[in-house]
């Protein structure tokens, strides 16, 4: 990766910053969904390389459970794509949480229910985060897919980006966890564009 | 009255149908459609009195379709609902003839607020 994209140490904290206040947006929205207890945990955001990214999915995804994946393309000011990675029980814990009936509990209908919550959080973070980097971005309708294996993960998504910021967050039930990443993976020009902003910002401040 | 729910995510749909229950009488009716292009020919054929409209959707999206039935129907009452809360997206929306925004999770009080606000309550 060139030196000129990569993010020093003051702009990943200044980064980390702005996407907790813009994942807090989201924070906020899934709990006006769930009208019981539920909390979601402080994100834990890192930015990566491909090779990172990869080594980080190796060791993050269980690989004998399948995984709902949605894919979003963002663009505009900041442009790539954004993905929410979410394993087969937490997928089911969350159906269940969203009032879906034992017998609805199948492929079709839990697909529906991490679209829409995907592009809640999606759409609410980087709208946000939008708005403090002074960006405007533009949403594609998302897609999802069932993948088995981390293979299978590497062969569809992926492939293009040098720069990838990963947002892990836990939604915890009084019973039971949901684990969900959220991924954005940018475009090298959207890193350049996001280290002026946040220069910007650190100067500032 | 007739009220017209479009979003791609049939969960979505019922989160603003949920939302609506309470504010709807026995003799109203809900009619869904999936995106923005099967919103536009429904609006035509339909004509309810207010719709709420998703903006990310695949085939045509909210705004173009916002745009499509404020071109058929200069007097028809489209209310936003969605998670694109931007400045920019919710000037376009308004631009292309959107009423009003809401944020999505949909708040059935914000919901009330908004319709009684317009005068549509």
């Amino acid at each position: 990766m060139s030196d000129h994209l990569t993010l020093n140490e003051d702009e990943r904290d200044c980064l980390q910053e702005l996407m907790n206040i813009s994942y807090g947006s989201a924070t906020a929205a899934i709990a006006e969904i769930i009208d019981k207890f539920a909390t979601l945990s402080i994100p834990n955001i890192k930015t990566a390389t491909l090779d990172e990214f990869k080594v980080y999915l190796q060791e993050k995804l269980d690989h004998g459970k399948s995984h709902y994946v949605t894919n979003q393309l963002i663009n505009g000011t900041i442009s790539g794509e954004t993905m929410f990675v979410i394993d087969n029980k937490s997928t089911v814990n969350l159906g269940s949480e969203f009032d879906l009936e034992e017998d609805e509990l199948v492929e079709d209908e839990l697909k529906d229910v991490v679209l829409e919550i995907s592009n809640i959080i999606t759409s609410t973070t980087l709208s946000k985060f939008s708005e403090l980097i002074d960006a405007s971005i533009t949403f594609s309708p998302p897609s999802i897919k069932i993948l088995h294996s981390i293979e299978e993960f590497h062969e569809h998504y992926a492939n293009e980006y040098s720069h990838i910021i990963i947002i892990s967050t836990d939604i915890k039930f009084e019973d039971q966890h949901i684990n969900g990443e959220l991924l954005i993976l940018s475009k090298d020009e959207s890193i350049l564009y996001m280290k002026n902003a946040l220069n910007r910002l650190l100067e500032e401040f | 009255m007739k009220y017209l729910v479009t979003d791609d995510s049939k969960m979505a749909r019922k989160m603003i149908i949920k939302s609506i229950q309470d504010i709807i009488n026995e003799e109203d009716e809900i009619i869904q459609a999936t995106n923005g292009e099967e919103a536009v020919s429904m609006y035509k054929e339909e004509n309810p009195d207010i719709s709420f409209m998703d903006l990310t959707m695949p085939i045509m999206d909210g705004f173009e379709a916002t745009l499509a039935i404020k071109s058929f129907d200069p007097d028809a009452k489209i209310i936003i609902v969605s998670a694109d809360i931007q400045e920019g997206s919710m000037k376009k929306a308004k631009e292309n003839g959107a009423l009003g925004f809401i944020k999505k999770p949909i708040n059935p009080d914000n919901l009330k607020n908004m319709l009684m606000k317009l005068g549509l309550l």
